[in-house]
């Protein structure tokens, strides 16, 4: 199993890393939502959860979700936004368009290790 | 309380000059500018402008470096009226710039007009700037487990960032304004460096750029949710980078900036907001003049 980390920030990709190490998994890092859904198209049998930032350039985590939401072969890998967008009208889009969880940045690595652990282990429940 | 103003390795007719402009209520002590590292505790310094402008430029950066973000004027003073431009001298560091060649009673209102001290911020505003404090505090301490503390504020009407890099953002909505971030090398690499967890000699200048940038962004994501449903909620634009110092960033007319100064080990950064309320709101507004 894999998970996707897409931020534009390579140093937040980094910090994520960090924090799900523990679940000695393999990442696939995305700077923009193009790259998520190339992730997608290659390896999408293998992608366990997609940790997502809101505003990416080329195409930003909304995107990403409306597409994949369109596509059967990818809606029910679990969706996380990570971001500091978290008003209630963002979060109520990303919702309705299938994301299954959020979590504000900054966050402990130890909230965001056990909110990916408990969505893996889930799976694609709210 | 006495003023106390250090002059920075100035002849004995400059500094006898300058104390009989002053008055007795400054104490004007001579330094020299190799045993220079904290400033923060002069209301001036004045530094003569003798030598090759590169190396007064190199002065005067140090200098301001040691002020360690405290609007504390720099003063360049020379015999003679400079015949080059004074943008290098203000971009580096210094406030202002003048010549014995204008007339003493000038020069005595310039340098007394420069000691009054910075405002600080009324109780509303401190309001909506702790907020800020208290998010920037919590944003490194989060994500790099780095203690930031803070260490005053003040107001002022030139948004001129002096560091080695800044990241700011774009505040828009009930409010308006521009939030900035800025570091020195050593701190900004350090502080990356944990957030990464990885050692300072894997940080390059890229990653630098990149933390800076997520920085100001987590630190105006957070403090836009305390703001949510009150008069001067934001929206918050996409962070820009700026490397190198003395850069003046445009803002608001008539909106003050605040200066928030924090310490970490001994190192400082600090956090500037300019933030301008759309509707009447008591404190959040223009038109404060040192």
């Amino acid at each position: 199993m894999k998970i996707i980390i897409a931020d534009d920030s390579r140093v937040m990709r980094n910090i994520i890393e960090n924090a799900i190490k523990p679940l000695g998994l393999a990442t696939l890092h995305a700077g923009n939502g193009q790259e998520v859904l190339d992730f997608l198209e290659r390896e999408g049998a293998e992608i366990g959860i997609i940790l997502l930032d809101w505003n990416m350039p080329v195409m930003n985590g909304l995107e990403v979700l409306e597409t994949i939401k369109k596509n059967k072969t990818y809606t029910d890998i679990p969706v996380l936004i990570v971001s500091t967008e978290s008003e209630d009208d963002k979060m109520s889009k990303a919702f309705a368009a299938g994301a299954k969880g959020y979590i504000s940045k900054p966050f402990t690595p130890e909230r965001l290790l056990n909110l990916v652990r408990g969505r893996i282990s889930v799976g694609p429940t709210c | 309380m006495t003023d106390k103003i250090a002059a920075i390795d100035c002849g004995q007719q400059t500094v006898s000059t300058l104390k009989g402009m002053l008055g007795e209520d400054v104490q004007l002590t001579s330094e020299s500018f190799d045993g220079i590292q904290n400033l923060q505790n002069y209301m001036m310094i004045i530094i003569e402008g003798n030598g090759n402008q590169r190396d007064i430029l190199q002065r005067i950066r140090k200098l301001r470096y040691a002020c360690y973000f405290r609007a504390v004027p720099i003063i360049l003073i020379n015999n003679r009226a400079y015949s080059d431009s004074m943008e290098p001298y203000i971009t580096s560091g210094a406030t202002e710039v003048l010549s014995f060649e204008e007339p003493s009673a000038a020069i005595q209102q310039i340098l007394k007009g420069y000691l009054i001290p910075n405002r600080k911020p009324l109780k509303e505003e401190m309001e909506y700037l702790n907020s800020f404090i208290k998010n920037t505090i919590n944003v490194l301490n989060t994500t790099a487990t780095v203690e930031a503390v803070f260490k005053e504020v003040y107001f002022t009407n030139d948004f001129r960032v002096f560091g080695d890099i800044s990241g700011i953002i774009g505040l828009s909505g009930e409010a308006e304004g521009i939030l900035g971030i800025t570091f020195y090398w050593p701190l900004a690499k350090t502080i990356i460096a944990k957030m990464m967890g990885v050692d300072e000699e894997h940080i390059n200048a890229d990653l630098i750029h990149d933390g800076v940038a997520e920085i100001i962004n987590m630190i105006s994501g957070s403090t836009k949710k305390d703001f949510v449903g009150k008069p001067y909620h934001f929206e918050i634009s996409l962070p820009s980078v700026i490397v190198g110092s003395g850069h003046q960033i445009g803002h608001a007319e008539n909106t003050p900036i605040a200066v928030i100064i924090f310490e970490v080990n001994f190192q400082y950064f600090a956090l500037q907001v300019c933030l301008k309320s759309k509707g009447n709101i008591k404190g959040l507004s223009a038109g404060y003049k040192k």
